[in-house]
């Protein structure tokens, strides 16, 4: 299941009744197998650029498109949700609205299922996806009997049972405990790692993704702002004064304490005690 | 998020009936409400509920059986409640057996009453056999085998996956309201606590929704099904017996005509103690219901 | 703080299960609060957290032991008498927010409460200012996004003015600039003499905010004490499935520097190390 590339050209979309555009002229070129961590504040747009991977944006949830987006070779807004399902893979913030069947090989058949999986391969299929997801040995469970986290590394196993080239994650951390939370990371690291997956996740968690995106996007007013590697993004944001984006800690650290030319911008707490070591 | 499984629910369970294919417990299950629906034969339908406790017994979910059909008691309470001082069957030609303070019973009431609960009882033992004995999601992949459209199947379980969901936002909702010095009790705690409870479900579908079809709800192309349902010669067997027993009892009973339901007598003195006990319990119920919306 | 005259919650010798033969959810918890605190309560999902600041409106009520609040017992007294005594915004907006706009619901206690008009008019508008909600008192709750509904439903209960106030992750699905506003929210209430519990997983508002810090693990508490002494031990923190705010696990990282120690925020850390590197040259 090697990744596949998005490309994203002039996105604008305007939700049906909405005031204003939700993006706005969003172009993005990501390459196949890496990891982009999405942020910005809230009603930026991340929801929505994520939504648009998969066209739930503009099918299900209707409003004006103008530009082009295409993911694996096809742009979402020429298929149906249900055609990019072989494609892309979505993960959603609320565990409790993702779970649909009686028992946790059940839930992760669903997909399959509709996919037309042949009978013989979806055992094997289901088994692998939920030990990568930490999930082994649960399923004959009932999902609604599984903790918020465990329910998310479920919707995880769900999507990466489909074996889609591209996992996009809409805050999935967000109702998390921290323990859920990282494992949450540690599961999109290793797919982003050892299968090659393309790997996309809006986060308010900047310290979760400075450990393990390969690059950060910021969304302002629906508008990238910023992209590159999170190093460069936290340190240039850190240096600015702006109130809507968080910065890891120890960047706002290395901003207060100067920076230093040549030098990246610590972002998590090993770049910072090397940062600090190298002070003199 | 722990909530204990609906007394309806699948019991978990390694017996005959366990392990015998959904596709001829539903065709019994079939037969039985259909001949349950046309027959007023107290006798055979009491048959059916003493056979299917029997058969309860034997797959071992005997106790698990008697506490769900107790659900229905204050619905056969009403109904045999309702028949015996109010019967529909013969106008105002009944025969008084009884009066309990201004209410007076009537024998044909009584007799109609208790043969529209044993009615009830006789569907409900059935269904439950196949419910508590079937897992759900193997019940789901025969219906899709008997070709039940697999988007009814889908909205069939979708809902019941809602209702605990339901009863537990409703608890928490009320909880919320009444923490915020909400005044009053029952009803009238009751019907703000809706719009929440309907606002998050709308809500809640909305996300499910996108939810399924991102993960391909509805793709084109051949679906295929991971449940295997088993279906030996002896379950195609046991299934066209069900069927065939079904359609031979329905069509006697049909053309036996009334000759085919006795009537039957209930003595004076039973007759009083059923309607007291029919009015003990269906009261009683209500005010457990009353009591449960307090404390919540 | 600790001398403080009479606690104004006290939770005695409490153990509490669901059900007759549920399993036990808290087991023998002693915890008193003096008055104008700011406790967090922080564990992983399923230690007791919500249960116990369930007990402490008197929406639970213990199986043994006793929860007293501002003098009234819980046990003896409904919710709705409570309701005066103790505000609970709950984790998620939608179970408790039912009026047609913010305004109708943010005083929607307070009328519950017999506060008369003029004021709750007052109160509306002065916890619209603090959460930002001044330009949606006209909209329909359910209209705004979810981060702004959870500031609606934080507000809906400030307007309570209770003396114990329990917030249920106050900062999920808020960024930054909205978190600072509901830390302002807890640092000015605080100020004032409200007793704030603050159940929260965000260990970087558990830092700014709380004066105490109580953390559970399997219904027992396994830690209790500032912020800073509790982060400081790293390894207790850690098998209670939380760990410190990234500067926090910073600081442990280097040699120990001048008081306090560890350093809970950029400012104190950024400080120590200047102190350092001129006390090192």
């Amino acid at each position: 299941m090697a990744g596949a590339g998005v490309s994203i050209r002039g996105l604008w979309f305007t939700h049906a009744h909405a005031p204003a555009p939700a993006l706005r002229d969003v172009s993005l070129e990501i390459a196949p197998g890496e990891l982009v961590g999405i942020v910005g504040r809230n009603g930026s747009g991340k929801s929505t650029l994520c939504l648009a991977l998969n066209g739930v944006v503009p099918h299900l949830l209707p409003g004006e498109r103008i530009g082009s987006v295409v993911v694996g070779g096809i742009d979402p807004a020429t298929t149906t949700v249900r055609e990019m399902a072989r494609v892309v893979a979505m993960v959603f913030d609320d565990p409790d609205a993702q779970v649909s069947q009686t028992t946790v090989a059940d839930e992760v058949a669903f997909g399959l299922e509709n996919l037309g999986v042949p009978w013989g391969e979806m055992d094997g299929r289901i088994r692998s996806a939920l030990t990568a997801a930490g999930l082994g040995g649960l399923e004959r469970r009932d999902p609604a009997t599984l903790s918020g986290g465990e329910q998310q590394r479920l919707a995880i196993a769900c999507a990466i049972a489909m074996r889609p080239s591209v996992l996009v994650m809409d805050e999935p951390t967000a109702n998390l405990d921290p323990a859920g939370r990282a494992a949450v990371f540690e599961i999109a690291a290793r797919l982003h790692r050892d299968d090659g997956m393309t790997v996309i996740i809006a986060e308010h968690d900047v310290e979760a993704l400075a450990e393990h995106a390969s690059r950060v996007i910021v969304l302002d007013a629906g508008a990238v702002v910023m992209d590159g590697p999170p190093a460069e993004v936290f340190g240039r944001i850190a240096g600015a004064s702006d109130d809507g984006v968080a910065v890891p800690e120890v960047t706002s650290l290395a901003a207060r304490l100067g920076e230093r030319p040549g030098r990246p911008m610590p972002v998590t707490v090993d770049d910072a005690v090397a940062w600090l070591g190298d002070a003199g | 998020m722990n909530d204990a499984p609906g007394e309806l629910g699948f019991v978990h369970g390694a017996s005959w009936l366990h392990r015998l294919s959904p596709i001829p417990k539903l065709a019994w299950l079939t037969s039985v409400v259909v001949f349950a629906f046309v027959s007023f034969n107290a006798a055979i339908l009491a048959s059916i509920v003493i056979v299917g406790l029997v058969l309860a017994t034997s797959a071992g979910i005997l106790a698990h059986a008697v506490r769900a059909l107790a659900l229905l008691a204050p619905l056969a309470a009403a109904i045999l409640l309702l028949q015996s001082i109010a019967p529909a069957v013969c106008g105002g030609a009944c025969t008084p057996v009884a009066s309990l303070g201004p209410l007076t019973i009537y024998e044909e009431g009584v007799a109609r009453g208790l043969t529209f609960v044993l009615r009830i009882l006789a569907m409900e033992t059935a269904a439950i056999l196949v419910l508590q004995t079937t897992h759900p999601s193997d019940l789901f992949a025969a219906l899709a085998r008997l070709r039940v459209p697999y988007l009814l199947n889908v909205m069939i379980a979708l809902t019941l996956r809602l209702v605990p969901v339901l009863q537990r936002e409703v608890r928490i909702v009320l909880a919320a309201q009444r923490s915020r010095g909400m005044r009053g009790t029952g009803l009238a705690a009751v019907v703000p606590a809706l719009v929440p409870v309907f606002a998050g479900t709308v809500d809640r579908v909305g996300q499910l929704a996108i939810s399924l079809e991102s993960r391909g709800f509805g793709a084109s192309g051949p679906r295929t099904s991971y449940r295997r349902i088993g279906f030996s010669t002896r379950d195609l067997v046991l299934a066209v017996t069900g069927v065939a027993a079904g359609i031979a009892a329905v069509v006697a009973t049909i053309a036996l005509g009334p000759t085919a339901s006795p009537a039957f007598v209930v003595p004076a003195g039973a007759a009083v103690a059923l309607v007291a006990a029919a009015l003990v319990v269906f009261a009683g119920s209500l005010v457990r219901a009353a009591m449960a919306i307090g404390r919540a | 703080m600790s001398e403080a005259p009479s606690p104004i919650v006290e939770v005695r010798n409490v153990s509490f299960r669901y059900g007759r033969n549920g399993p036990p959810v808290l087991e023998h918890l002693d915890v008193e609060v003096p008055r104008g605190q700011v406790v967090a309560l922080a564990g992983r999902n399923g230690s007791g957290k919500s249960t116990l600041a369930r007990l402490l409106n008197g929406l639970l009520r213990p199986t043994t032991g006793s929860v007293v609040v501002g003098g009234l017992d819980t046990s003896r007294n409904p919710p709705r008498r409570m309701a005066a005594h103790a505000g609970y915004a709950f984790q998620n907006p939608n179970h408790q927010l039912f009026a047609s706009t913010v305004a109708a619901e943010l005083a929607f206690g307070p009328r519950n409460l017999g506060v008369a008009e003029a004021e709750i008019a007052e109160r509306v508008a002065d916890a619209a200012a603090r959460l930002g909600l001044e330009g949606v008192l006209d909209r329909h709750p359910y209209h705004l996004e979810r981060g702004a509904r959870k500031l609606v439903a934080i507000a809906a209960v400030v307007t309570m003015r209770t003396p114990v106030l329990i917030l249920d992750e106050p900062t999920t699905g808020q960024d930054r600039r909205t978190s600072a506003m509901v830390r302002a929210l807890i640092d000015d209430l605080g100020a004032g003499g409200t007793t704030i519990v603050c159940i929260s997983h965000d260990m970087r508002l558990v830092a700014d905010a709380a004066d105490r810090l109580l953390v559970l693990d399997g219904g027992r508490i396994v830690a209790d004490g500032t912020p800073r002494a509790v982060f400081g031990d790293l390894s207790a923190i850690a098998r209670a499935g939380l760990a410190p705010p990234q500067i926090t696990r910073l600081a442990l990282r280097l040699p120990k520097r001048a008081e306090p120690w560890p350093a809970l925020t950029v400012d104190e850390l950024a400080g120590a190390v200047r102190h350092g590197a001129a006390d090192a040259s």
